[in-house]
């Protein structure tokens, strides 16, 4: 009897173990988890998005570099990427430039129709300090300590970033400043530096600059999309002036870029594959590039959004839907005095939309039952555990 | 039913939390606007929002080790607030001007710092387990993340202790350790909308409602001088004050040659459409002209010593306040042969080499009373000062004697600035004359900065007169930076020298190798 208790309680160290290992890794909970998280119908599982936009070029005839830079943050910020997960690096002000005739605005339309500045914009790095050696600090998040937030990139690996460059560039280089210039190699480096950091989970890689595709060509780094304007031995153009601005006002490709991403909005289900289909030759005057080898999921189901749009969806549970939009109703209407009627409909949309999320709720609700059989498990664990500790005590105590 | 239950219970729990935390700090928010036109028919305008935490001290340095307390404001900007209790900073100022201030035509600023692009001092208590210039760098690099601003450079290479010229505005709380100051000055910097945002976020009401919702980018950055400043102040009776100031020179008679008439709406392109209910006092004051004929619209809320006030609580919205004059404007020459303040000043730095030069100041006092002042000049590394070439004329008379507690930290290069500070005595109704030769370091490659054909900015110098009686004692004049011409290598010439020796080494060697190696043997050719 008394040899037979050391086997019991193997007998049941095995027993409980068993349970651990037939109960689902803490891995896949957690991919699970997060595999909910991204957008409903998405195959992404990112959950925050972050974008850094440089504009490598100085002086005030590179007007056209802020104001693609600045066209992108637009369309980040637009698509729900908030002000603190986007770095912007602008290499002169051409905003409040003294040869700017509209002060505080910078346009990318001869028609002068948009204002990219606006009234709410936050510049990250700016003048002197963007250089190479801060733009790798960026990425790699080598930095000293008391350097703030805002001028930092958290992310995770669980974050999509979106990698926008646009200046003058060569055969594998892009100049900052005019002064220095950052290597295919050094970004491919910083990449990989970054990957084995675990500081992303997708990137995507834009680059307008002339012979822009030698700039991805020696990336190594896994789950990379990376596109360019053109391709070795090309230049890319600019697209028009503006006679009251005096310099040309934005390039070829990122206007057509932004053209297409003009008709994108939250929900949109766009995916990469048309916005790379949406790439014309002619009236981009050079070849754009895609490089999709590195990156493991088919184009058409990598949605616009994963990079240019950010996490926003919340969980919300069915019957507190109602509750839910009612409340900030009511905080409308006290507030009618500091807030305009557009913006309180905006609110009353903004409460309505988790009733998209109507479908994902059901999901989370499907698999309340895989739920309730870990609960069994793990009832069955601790009730091993309990035994075995009751056995051991009374073994102690017997003796 | 039950979420109404839920709701009343949260709120009995909250309640004594609320009021608590309401008497542990009483926070207050004013805010005001000041225009008033000047002489050469520019209009120059003050918004002022100050916060007092009260009864609130700095954070003592020496508790830095020690865990702070936790920090629950209302209205004072809570991302500031940790920036000064992180780095223990009991008094500083930052100001982000563009353009020249004209103290000629414009009189003393209602903002005393004006000097151009960038400047940053703070006094720190010493003794904590960080240094002051530890603390300092961690403060620079705070508030630029915090106003999109480049102050992380304002590094080792810039910064001084002048403690003479910049002495504390506020108290300081007693302490068994020193007090320190750092300043630094970036004169390049530009000030744009990125710089406003974050300003207008450390608001109550951002620019929503109130006085503020009139700072328009678009206008406020087309003005002839604009300035956006920040002011944190220990006031030993009441508690901490931060004070958000902006300050701009409009000009109305850009679009409209001979017509100085200003309103909101065409000053800031906007009006005053609500009020801001944080704000306890919030009011406009515009300086009423004195022997002119004008009218102002809409009907003041009171009068106080040549200003109207309105109160905008009492106003009705949307509320345009506009002037007109009954006559046109015309430029008079006698507007601007006499000066609006007694003192001004003007530097330059001569000669034409890369090499030696020479600054040189004028300082002219047309007051009737002798004046003291502090001069105070700080510079890079990259212009050093030959101190034993000093001169000081008098209307073109040598007088050494009138410059007395010469100070002077030579730089160090590629690490120290320098500071050379002196109190000079300015005769009543004559010009003072100051020069000093200097030398132009000679940079590293490395050193340039990517636009070095443009010069170096060299900040301004700043002049405080000092002593009883003198007019604007105590208010600081700022010089218009100047720009130093280094010698700047042609930077593409590096890669044409090696060039240029390797194909010259190249042929040299080449042709040398092979007359060495190279055989020459006299061959006959036989006939047949």
């Amino acid at each position: 009897m008394l040899l037979s208790i050391p086997h019991l309680i193997l007998l049941l160290f095995s027993w409980s173990w068993g349970i651990h290992a037939a109960s689902p890794s803490h891995e896949e909970i957690v991919g699970d988890f997060f595999n909910k998280n991204g957008h409903a119908g998405s195959t992404s599982n990112h959950t925050n998005n972050w974008a850094v936009l440089v504009c490598a070029s100085r002086y005030w005839f590179n007007y056209r570099h802020m104001a693609n830079a600045l066209g992108m943050y637009r369309t980040v910020k637009r698509l729900g990427i908030p002000d603190s997960n986007i770095i912007l690096m602008l290499a002169d002000d051409a905003a409040c430039n003294a040869r700017n005739k509209f002060p505080g605005s910078v346009y990318a339309n001869p028609g002068r129709g948009l204002d990219l500045y606006g009234d709410n914009i936050e510049v990250d790095y700016r003048g002197y300090e963007v250089t190479v050696e801060n733009f790798i600090r960026v990425l790699t998040g080598r930095m000293e300590p008391s350097v703030p937030r805002s001028k930092r990139l958290l992310t995770d690996a669980r974050s999509n970033v979106f990698v926008y460059m646009t200046g003058h560039g060569g055969n594998e280089f892009l100049k900052f400043q005019d002064n220095e210039e950052i290597s295919a190699f050094d970004i491919a480096d910083a990449f990989e530096q970054m990957w084995q950091k675990r500081r992303y989970n997708e990137i995507f890689f834009m680059i307008d600059t002339c012979q822009a595709n030698t700039m991805y060509s020696k990336f190594y780094s896994p789950n990379i999309l990376a596109t360019g304007s053109s391709k070795m031995d090309q230049n890319s153009y600019s697209y028009e002036n503006d006679n009251d601005i005096g310099v040309a006002v934005i390039d070829r490709y990122t206007h057509y870029v932004l053209e297409y991403m003009e008709r994108i909005n939250k929900t949109s289900h766009e995916t990469m594959r048309d916005l790379f289909d949406s790439y014309d030759r002619d009236k981009i005057g050079s070849d754009p590039g895609v490089r999709a080898d590195l990156f493991p999921r088919p184009l058409d189901e990598v949605r616009i959004t994963d990079f240019f749009g950010g996490v926003a969806q919340v969980e919300v549970q069915p019957p507190c839907v109602a509750e839910d939009v009612s409340l900030p109703g009511d905080f409308s209407s006290e507030g009618d005095v500091s807030l305009s009627n557009d913006s309180s409909s905006e609110d009353q949309q903004s409460a309505q939309s988790p009733v998209h999320a109507g479908g994902k709720a059901a999901g989370a609700w499907g698999q309340s039952t895989d739920r309730g059989s870990d609960g069994w498990r793990g009832t069955r664990a601790w009730g091993g555990i309990l035994l075995l500790a009751a056995l051991v005590g009374w073994a102690g105590w017997g003796k | 039913m039950l979420i109404h239950w839920k709701s009343h219970f949260l709120w009995a729990l909250c309640l004594p939390l609320l009021t608590i935390s309401r008497s542990l700090a009483s926070e207050t928010f004013e805010e005001e606007l000041t225009v008033r036109a000047l002489r050469d028919g520019k209009v120059a305008s003050r918004f002022s929002f100050t916060t007092i935490l009260d009864g609130e001290t700095p954070r003592n340095p020496q508790n830095l080790s020690v865990e702070d307390t936790s920090q629950h404001y209302t209205l004072f900007p809570l991302t500031l607030g940790q920036i000064l209790r992180e780095y223990a900073v009991t008094e500083m100022h930052l100001s982000l001007n563009a353009g020249k201030w004209n103290y000629k035509r414009w009189g003393y600023p209602d903002e005393a710092d004006v000097g151009s692009g960038a400047e940053l001092w703070a006094w720190m208590g010493d003794g904590g387990v960080s240094t002051v210039d530890e603390r300092w760098r961690g403060l620079r690099n705070g508030l630029a993340g915090l106003f999109c601003a480049s102050l992380g450079s304002l590094d080792e290479l810039r910064t001084t202790s002048p403690s003479f010229s910049f002495t504390p505005q506020g108290g300081v709380p007693d302490s068994p350790f020193p007090y320190a100051i750092r300043h630094a000055s970036l004169p390049s910097e530009h000030v744009c909308t990125e710089n406003l945002t974050p300003f207008l976020k450390l608001l109550p009401c951002k620019s929503l409602s109130g006085i503020a919702s009139l700072l328009n980018p678009h206008r406020l950055f087309d003005a002839d001088w604009h300035g956006m400043g920040l002011h944190v102040l220990w006031l030993p009776d009441q508690g901490v004050q931060v004070r958000l100031t902006f300050q701009s020179v409009a000009d109305p008679l850009r679009p409209s040659a001979n017509k100085r008439d200003w309103s909101f709406a065409s000053i800031f392109d906007r009006t005053i459409d609500r009020t801001c209910p944080s704000a306890t006092s919030s009011r406009v004051a515009v300086a009423l002209p004195i022997n002119e004929a004008y009218s102002i619209h809409p009907q003041p809320s009171s009068i106080e010593q040549d200003h109207a006030i309105f109160n905008l609580e009492g106003q009705n919205a949307p509320l345009d306040v506009s002037m007109q004059w009954a006559a046109e404007f015309e430029y008079l020459a006698t507007y601007f042969r006499t000066a609006e303040t007694p003192l001004s000043v003007r530097r330059t730095l001569q000669g034409s080499s890369q090499d030696l030069g020479k600054l040189s100041v004028f300082i002219t006092n047309d007051g009737t009373v002798e004046i003291q002042a502090a001069y105070l000049e700080t510079m890079p590394w990259i212009v050093q000062f030959y101190l034993h070439t000093m001169t000081f004329h008098v209307d073109g008379v040598p007088r050494a004697d009138l410059v007395h507690n010469i100070s002077y930290i030579p730089p160090i290069p590629h690490s120290r600035a320098m500071t050379f500070q002196a109190v000079l005595t300015l005769p009543s109704r004559s010009t003072v004359h100051l020069s000093i030769d200097i030398t132009k370091a000679f940079l590293r490659y490395t050193e340039h900065p990517p636009d070095a054909q443009r010069g170096w900015d060299l900040s301004p110098a700043v002049l405080v007169p000092l002593g009883p009686g003198a007019e604007g004692r105590g208010r600081r004049i700022y010089t218009p930076t100047l720009l130093v011409d280094l010698a700047t290598p042609d930077f593409s010439m590096p890669y044409n020298v090696i060039i240029f020796s390797c194909s010259l080494v190249a042929f040299i060697f080449g042709s040398i190798f092979n007359l060495l190696t190279r055989k020459f043997v006299v061959l006959h050719a036989e006939s047949n």
